[in-house]
């Protein structure tokens, strides 16, 4: 699994689950949690007495900051939502949303088809990316007007009298935040990324560097977002955002530049976004999976070692060989290369 | 911090079947083999789309899957080979585990194993990324933000602990971490049946799976590891019994598959198998049909049903019908293993016998068990009773049955789990990396009044 997937699998499976239970006659009484990334959590469950009605209820981190984003006041996140689910066969927008969780969807499931399904799947990315979708519209609003000059961007100042200041901000995790700045000929996406653990950090800083390294390097990815990497927030966010102090050290900024042909069509756009969804949760995978396979590639050098050792070892007693060969094959060892005691 | 409102992660990687899912539920999110698919090491030469699953293609076009950044001219060397230009491009992602392994396995390209056996863990490069990808893909949970509930065999060597604790944290960086052992999991998860009244976590579980049956005393949390007794007899060998006497009959169709199907819908206990006999002879209604279906619902085949329907859950209690070398019943071995307990607690563990796995399924099962258990008892005291002339109080055999006995283990972490005070039980990433692996040696016990 190089990528991580945006649809959410477990709500697949027990929305099936659920079809499958109700047209056999027999519904299942959901009342299930299925988590998600980045403190995301939903809740799916149906009422005591129709149980072929569900509510899927979501509370995610990020639910607060994206739902102050907006444009000029006239799409609000609801809306958006409103606007991407109401139209799928089965689902329904409730007026009531559960307690304790921030939106939720009703679905009918007699009228569920698979491609609701699949949109309900990845509703957190769905709600992530309505930032995104402003951040675009305001691209081409932006894009559309006079191209401001450069020099004004680079000695600042002015182009903050322009108006030009809209950011978006998602606040996603605790010490984390997504950036989105939309200019007239491009769209920057900053992540703003920080590590709890020592180990974590070095690995990280090869991975960011290889990120921006990688596109030099190979000729058939030249049309992938640019990427930059920095350890003061670079200049779009200088005027805009002042970062905590604590943790300044490990603080680092990673910038993706979008050009209109990274979201030109529908899809394409769609396909963006997720990938920058899921971009850190990508990233810490990424580095658990190596520290799994140097932790592999130790357990087989050490091994190797044994095998060595072995080797050299002066040959036993007739008498205590047979036990001995046997206890050496049961002999496992910690990847530090202890002997496990039984 | 917030990853405090998260629900914590329960796993239970058993021999066959992994349980996942997050406490607070009633039954795990996921449960598939524990199988992981691994590249085959013999070929070179590969296509370069490593990550691209040629088993799922059922996604859309826009979540591409196929197209890689970091892996330039295609992978060839092995994994494992002692040098690191071996390696050049992803070919440590390129698995599958559960029931994907199972289907991706049946290509060339990828060979399946076990990374369990018998309750314990063998492998423990194929378990760590058997760890990662249940994990990311199938949970979709950042272990940094969650506690985790991890199950581990009676006499599971404390060296295992550690490695556990030194995936979990050193690879994962999980919040914390808590090992139980799967028979004080089962007895929790009795808390829920009617007739437990107290808390309590003394009692002998049962515990039968696929491969193996485990009779384990648990005395207020801990495991009497001395008294322990296995009984070779499980499911596995239930559906074996089912199929021979299929294949004796001739029945139209004698696969494994329909041997374990009828071993699920059909068989019961029967109090007394001569009296279960004249019964069926009396009458015919008893017996039953299975109707086989091949895949496309164009043939159909009908197979009759039996006494298999009572004889097959018959060998737990007459081991002789099915097997030649284990002739011990399974009252008898539960009324040992008690025997072999300190006598302080013996009461208690007639009192409180727990069962838990899929092979204790079978209806009244435990009735059964209770009444031969109670008629062994019985039958010691009255002999006592006669030998040293004095009256005794008498003991109290009860065995209880509840309806999350198939994922009792599991049931029992997700109790255990959501409660407020589990993550005060656990291990923190901090207490790791200031004491070390050895840390997880020892856990503090649930202690639920």
């Amino acid at each position: 699994m190089l990528h991580l997937q945006p649809q959410n699998l477990l709500i697949q499976k027990t929305l099936n689950e659920a079809i499958e239970a109700l047209r056999k006659g027999s519904p299942l009484t959901m009342d299930r949690i299925v988590s998600d990334f980045d403190y995301t959590t939903y809740h799916i469950s149906n009422t005591a007495e129709d149980k072929s009605i569900l509510l899927l209820s979501v509370k995610t981190k990020a639910w607060v900051s994206v739902s102050e984003c907006q444009l000029d006041g006239s799409l609000t996140l609801l809306k958006f939502l409103a606007d991407h689910y109401s139209s799928l066969g089965g689902v329904t927008i409730p007026s009531e949303v559960e307690p304790g969780y921030d939106y939720t969807l009703q679905i009918t499931l007699a009228e569920l088809v698979q491609e609701s399904i699949l949109q309900l799947s990845v509703l957190k990315t769905i709600i992530l990316s309505f930032p995104f979708e402003l951040a675009i519209s305001k691209f081409i609003e932006l894009s559309q007007q006079q191209p401001a000059p450069v020099e004004a961007e680079i000695t600042g100042g002015e182009v903050a009298a322009n108006g030009d200041n809209t950011l978006f901000t998602i606040k996603y995790r605790d010490e984390e935040n997504i950036f989105i700045k939309p200019s007239n000929d491009r769209v920057t996406i900053i992540f703003e990324t920080i590590f709890q653990d020592e180990t974590d950090k070095i690995f990280g800083k090869v991975f960011l560097q290889e990120f921006v390294d990688a596109r030099k390097r190979n000729r058939q990815i030249q049309s992938a977002p640019q990427v930059l990497y920095s350890h003061e927030p670079p200049l779009e966010l200088k005027r805009l955002y002042q970062p905590p102090k604590v943790a300044e050290q490990s603080r680092r900024f990673i910038t993706f530049v979008l050009f209109p042909r990274h979201f030109q069509t529908k899809e394409l756009q769609f396909h963006s976004i997720c990938q920058l969804t899921l971009f850190r949760n990508y990233f810490h995978y990424h580095i658990k999976c190596s520290k799994a396979y140097m932790h592999s590639r130790m357990r087989f050098r050490v091994d190797s070692f044994i095998k060595v050792l072995n080797r050299a070892k002066v040959d036993e007693d007739d008498e205590n060989d047979e036990l001995s060969a046997e206890g050496r094959q049961q002999a496992r060892r910690t990847f530090t290369g202890r002997k496990i005691v039984y | 911090m917030s990853y405090l409102n998260n629900p914590a992660v329960v796993m239970d990687n058993g021999t066959g079947l992994t349980k996942l899912g997050f406490a607070g539920n009633d039954s795990p999110s996921w449960v598939f083999p524990t199988a992981i698919a691994t590249a085959a090491p013999s070929n070179t030469k590969k296509s370069s789309g490593v990550g691209a699953p040629s088993a799922v293609s059922n996604e859309a076009s826009y979540f591409g899957n196929s197209t890689s950044a970091t892996n330039f001219n295609g992978a060839t060397g092995g994994l494992l080979s002692n040098n690191l230009s071996g390696k050049r491009g992803t070919e440590d992602l390129d698995f599958y585990i559960g029931n994907e392994a199972l289907v991706a396995s049946q290509g060339p390209s990828y060979s399946l194993s076990y990374p369990i056996r018998h309750g314990q863990v063998e492998n423990w490069d194929h378990m760590e990324r058997f760890w990662e990808n249940s994990i990311f893909k199938y949970l979709r949970t950042e272990p940094e933000d969650h506690f985790f509930l991890l199950t581990e065999p009676p006499l599971n060597p404390p060296e295992n602990r550690e490695q556990v604790a030194e995936i979990f944290f050193e690879s994962f960086n999980c919040a914390g971490l808590y090992i139980a052992v799967q028979a004080v999991l089962a007895l929790a998860a009795s808390w829920t049946s009617s007739k437990v009244t107290d808390r309590s976590l003394t009692g002998t579980v049962i515990d039968s799976g696929d491969g193996v049956t485990h009779v384990i005393p648990v005395a207020e949390g801990y495991v009497i590891g001395s008294a322990i007794k296995n009984i070779p007899i499980a499911g596995r060998d239930i559906t074996l019994f089912i199929q021979s006497l299929l294949r004796e009959r001739g029945e139209a169709d004698t696969s494994l598959r329909t041997a374990e199907k009828i071993k699920q819908e059909y068989c019961y206990v029967c109090p007394d198998i001569v009296k279960e006999f004249n019964k069926f002879d009396r009458d015919p209604s008893k017996f039953a049909q299975f109707v086989v279906e091949n895949q496309e619902k164009t043939r159909r085949k009908v197979v009759d049903i039996g006494y298999e329907r009572f004889l097959a859950p018959e060998i737990f209690f007459n081991p002789e019908i099915a097997s030649s070398d284990f002739l011990t019943p399974l009252p008898t071995v539960v009324d040992q293993t008690i025997q072999a307990c300190p006598i302080d607690v013996r009461k208690g563990l007639y009192n409180n016998i727990v069962l838990s796995g899929g092979s204790t399924m079978f209806k009244d099962f435990g009735r059964r068990l209770q009444r031969d258990l109670k008629s062994i008892v019985n039958n010691r005291i009255a002999q006592s009773e006669l030998l040293s002339g004095t009256k005794s109080t008498g003991v109290d055999v009860s065995v209880i049955s509840h309806r999350k006995q198939r994922n009792a283990v599991w049931f029992g972490g997700s109790l255990l789990a959501q409660t407020a005070e589990f993550k005060g039980y656990c291990h923190t990433k901090k207490d790791y990396e200031e004491y070390g692996p050895e840390i997880v040696r020892n856990f503090s016990l649930f202690n639920m009044v």
